[in-house]
């Protein structure tokens, strides 16, 4: 028989063997402080079946029974999904983690796609113009921006050598629609059909229009 | 430790080591452990799959094996057999929601009890939260345990409800493993599997919850009530 003491007690209590518990009951028979501390340890165990009380509910099952019935009849909706979840958690881990791999490349390929495909400017309502009109647009703008440019080599010996602050401020304001009518022209060439940028544009022109026929009437 | 007072009319049924081997546990050797017999194995395994095929018999099969048991423990935890029937019915639908990631890790039982004691904890939560209000003006030390409802007279009711006051007063893991062991029979390593601890773990908490509920339990000895006046 093993020897146990009264230190070993608690390490027995928390996982003795049967064999232990023998050596302790044994050491007991002659320790008054262990026989007591064994009896009140047992005591709590024995006390724990006051907390049984199996007493059944007739009414419980048949109610589980109905919302059992009752949830699988609304998951009827999703039970091609499940099916599809059931089918993935009998594949073994290799295929899954390939799956799973699958999914995460198609997701970054779709994330890269949707980031690197052209910017346009949301469609305004009214504002996209036809392929036809698009045609006359683009012919309109053109000679209109031939009128203009003839305009522009009359009034350029004037602006050329400015003899007053007036003819100097002129050149500074049409070298800045200049500049803006490029930026226009760039971006209705990315977007042909965006009859709002025309209209910038359209008005750039205007208002290169009335500056070139200001500078040539202050020369008249 | 002095004597486990309580005027304990049961101390006559203290058992002898041969009783200890052969602890009262009702349901021992239905739920599947490591140890478990093939029979009992095949037999879980088998009801696992039928309760995924969507047999609501299989369920009732579930049912009658383990209700009992899932209703006691749920109506320890949360002090009603109104709460607890609530909780075991969740626990019953939780099972079938989620039965396709059962992965057969852990017996088909175990797993059932895991969720139980996770859904009796959520009701725990959210009647808590629903009643703090009450319950702080109930009881002023803000104690908000549960109040254990009165049960078929059973054994001897003081013994239970002083038992039910301590249990309340244990932590958490404590209370069930004390619950899950003492009252319900299940072995150390089916325990861990349900609360996700080590088999170690599982007997220093109840060491630890038995300790603490002979504290509790325990009157006041002669010689500190001497030494106190």
């Amino acid at each position: 028989m093993m020897n146990v003491m009264c230190k070993d007690r608690d390490r027995l209590f928390e996982d003795g063997s049967a064999v232990e518990w023998a050596a302790l009951e044994e050491h007991a028979a002659t320790c008054a402080t262990c026989t007591e501390e064994i009896r009140a340890w047992k005591a709590l165990s024995v006390a724990a079946a006051e907390l049984r009380d199996y007493t059944d509910n007739p009414a419980l099952w048949p109610r589980i029974h109905q919302a059992l019935a009752e949830q699988a009849a609304t998951a009827g909706g999703w039970r091609v999904g499940w099916r599809w979840r059931s089918l993935f958690a009998t594949l073994s881990v290799s295929w899954q983690t390939a799956a799973a791999t699958a999914f995460v490349v198609l997701l970054m390929v779709s994330g890269i796609w949707i980031l690197r495909r052209p910017v346009t400017p949301p469609p305004q309502q009214g504002s996209l113009l036809k392929s036809r009109a698009l045609v006359d647009v683009e012919h309109a703008e053109s000679a209109y921006v031939q009128a203009i440019d003839k305009l522009a080599v009359d009034v350029k010996p004037h602006l050329e050598n400015p003899a007053t602050p007036l003819m100097a401020n002129y050149r500074e304001k049409l070298m800045v629609l200049d500049s803006a009518i490029d930026d226009l022209r760039a971006q209705t060439g990315q977007n042909p059909s965006n009859a709002h940028l025309r209209y910038q544009l359209l008005a750039m022109y205007q208002e290169k229009q009335r500056t070139l026929e200001e500078i040539l009437e202050e020369k008249r | 430790m002095g004597n486990m007072g309580l005027a304990l009319a049961w101390e006559a049924r203290i058992p002898t080591l041969a009783q200890r081997e052969r602890r009262l546990e009702p349901y021992r050797g239905q739920v599947a452990a490591p140890d478990r017999g093939a029979e009992t194995q095949t037999e879980d395994a088998a009801l696992a799959a039928a309760c995924l095929s969507g047999d609501l018999r299989a369920y009732e099969r579930l049912y009658s094996l383990h209700g009992a048991r899932m209703k006691n423990l749920a109506r320890n935890i949360l002090g009603s057999a109104t709460d607890a029937e609530d909780a075991v019915q969740e626990t019953f639908l939780k099972v079938q929601r989620s039965i396709a990631s059962f992965r057969g890790q852990s017996s088909f039982a175990t797993w059932t009890f895991r969720i139980l004691v996770n859904t009796c904890y959520d009701a725990r939560r959210s009647r808590l939260r629903k009643k703090e209000v009450a319950a702080e003006e109930e009881q002023p030390h803000g104690d908000l345990a549960p109040r254990p409802e009165p049960r078929a007279a059973v054994g001897h009711p003081s013994l239970r409800l002083a038992l039910e006051r301590a249990l309340a007063k244990l932590t958490r893991h404590q209370r069930d493993v004390f619950l899950l062991y003492e009252v319900e029979g299940f072995r150390h390593a089916e325990i861990s599997e349900m609360l996700e601890i080590t088999e170690t773990a599982s007997k220093n908490t109840l060491f630890q919850a038995k300790k603490n509920l002979r504290q509790m339990l325990e009157p006041p000895r002669a010689s500190d009530a001497a030494g106190a006046r």
